[in-house]
């Protein structure tokens, strides 16, 4: 066996006592929710406009990441540089 | 006055008209409308937009009669939106504010910041502390706005409901009232707790009553809303995947394209509720529980009714104590979030993923409802740093949707975490043991 995965192997213990304490953790104390208003409020949109704007800028090679670098496409509540328009 | 053909002087940084300065109060104008040319004074003049009038005329005296017989003792009648008068038995329903004031309507023209009477701001100088002079003997009759909404005369037994809409923030434009009776909050508390007992504090499980839940009428401000949103990031597509080396030296590589990704949306959101109260509004889990009553979030409150005291009878309640103004930042930060929600379906073509880097929001128009949302509430207090921490079952009085922080008793969670991660560890060393 490579050392790679006997030092994986290795971090069965630690990984999964860590885990199960979190796991356990987030049930009893529910830290983790609140009221999820993206899903649960009646929202009324149009739709989506822009795509038609979509335009390559660059290519990546020989990455081994699987997803692009900050993706935040779920993370709704994070929030990114806002522009202030001059209305509002 | 001089004919002046100069141009004004350019407004210093600070002084008088400047930012800095306090602003002058709402509807002042510094100069006589009536010396000014029409056109002006017919624009100053007009009237300024009104707020939705909520309060109800016939409640003003405090003391909320039957519309039967006139007698004052006026309860709720448990899981229906019916009042009840306790003389005679009548039953009325009171009047949905969805229809009465056509809150659910024209969402899509709503423009400006449209304000509730019950919603308007708290002003600074007002008591929690009501009181009312008896209609039926004369004495003087005291309630504490800060947690109850009705009073009993001591003397003659006739009972008071603060129905005026003062501005301590205490009488909202409508109440939701309870559906879920005592009883059913006490059994979905207990099956909370019942599938957490395990880990949960030893004094928690000993000192555990549930029969001691309080219903409680939190303040919530609920907003309809009309915004646009502008995102705007980079997306990437995946082109080829590829693996390189051979055995335990195999690497998967990826190529993609990169795309600049920009996206517009309108929308509409109808019934947002928004904590109005700035303790209740604070989700610092560090600090407090209050995550818990956000998350039995949303009510029907398509169905609350006009604002009567008497549904509060025997219920406590919470005070607002926060404007519309402060709640702003965190509607608009709320609407960000749904729009990047609502964007998400259109930018699915990037299986990579999208990374956003900028985003915008115009607030077109808002509407602002000031109401009274129904929650069972139990609550333990565990000792501990800095004050301990309030642990809240919360159950909707409505939906009965319920949620819960259980107190855990440390030393038990990480014996087993850590009987877990040993067994874990004997396996892997077993395994490795056994290959080499």
């Amino acid at each position: 066996m490579s050392d790679d995965g006997g030092l994986a192997l290795l971090l069965l213990g630690p990984a999964g006592g860590a885990g199960l304490y979190w796991a356990l953790y987030r049930y009893y104390r529910n830290t983790d929710k609140s009221h999820a208003f993206e899903r649960e409020t009646t929202v009324d949109a149009k739709p989506v406009t822009g795509a038609e704007r979509d335009r390559k800028v660059d290519e990546v090679k020989g990455t081994r990441e699987t997803r692009i670098d900050g993706d935040n496409v779920r993370e709704y509540r994070k929030r990114v540089a806002r522009i202030r328009g001059d209305s509002s | 006055m001089s004919n002046n053909t100069n141009p004004p002087p350019v407004p210093p940084y600070s002084g008088p008209g400047s930012p800095q300065d306090v602003p002058p109060l709402p509807g002042s104008f510094g100069v006589d409308p009536a010396t000014l040319p029409p056109p002006i004074r017919d624009e100053l003049l007009a009237p300024d937009p009104v707020a939705i009038d909520t309060s109800a005329e016939e409640l003003k005296d405090g003391a909320n009669r039957c519309p039967k017989c006139g007698a004052t003792d006026i309860k709720q009648r448990p899981g229906t939106d019916l009042l009840i008068c306790l003389y005679c038995r009548n039953e009325w329903h009171g009047q949905r504010v969805e229809e009465e004031f056509g809150f659910g309507e024209g969402l899509d023209d709503l423009t400006g910041t449209i304000i509730a009477s019950g919603a308007q701001n708290i002003a600074a100088d007002v008591s929690s502390l009501m009181t009312y002079k008896c209609t039926g003997c004369g004495a003087e009759v005291t309630v504490n706005t800060e947690s109850t909404m009705t009073a009993r005369c001591h003397w003659c037994r006739h009972v008071f409901g603060v129905n005026e809409q003062v501005a301590n923030g205490a009488v909202p434009d409508a109440v939701l009232p309870f559906h879920i009776k005592k009883d059913d909050a006490v059994a979905r508390i207990r099956q909370f707790v019942d599938k957490r007992r395990m880990f949960a504090l030893k004094e928690f499980k000993e000192q555990f009553t549930p029969e001691n839940v309080v219903g409680v009428y939190m303040p919530y401000m609920i907003v309809d809303g009309k915004a646009s949103a502008d995102v705007a990031g980079h997306g990437e597509i995946l082109t080829r995947t590829y693996t390189q080396g051979s055995g335990d030296k195999k690497k998967t590589y990826y190529d993609a394209d990169v795309y600049q990704v920009e996206r517009h949306v309108d929308f509409t959101v109808d019934d947002l509720p928004l904590e109005s109260s700035d303790k209740r509004g604070n989700l610092d889990i560090g600090a407090n529980t209050n995550n818990i009553i956000n998350t039995i979030l949303p009510f029907d409150t398509k169905n609350a009714v006009k604002w009567n005291a008497s549904y509060l009878s025997g219920f406590t309640s919470e005070k607002r104590d926060r404007d519309v103004e402060h709640l702003r930042p965190r509607l608009e930060e709320q609407l960000l979030s749904i729009a990047r929600c609502e964007v998400e379906a259109s930018v699915s073509r990037f299986d990579r993923g999208v990374r956003w880097e900028s985003e915008g929001l115009d607030v077109h128009g808002t509407r602002w409802v000031s109401m009274y949302l129904p929650v069972w509430l139990y609550s333990y207090h565990q000792p501990g740093r800095n004050g301990g921490m309030l642990h809240y079952i919360a159950v909707n009085g409505r939906t009965g949707e319920t949620m819960g922080s259980v107190p855990i008793q440390q030393w038990k969670l990480l014996t087993a975490a850590i009987t877990v991660g040993t067994f874990l560890e004997g396996i892997a060393l077993w395994i490795l043991g056994s290959s080499s």
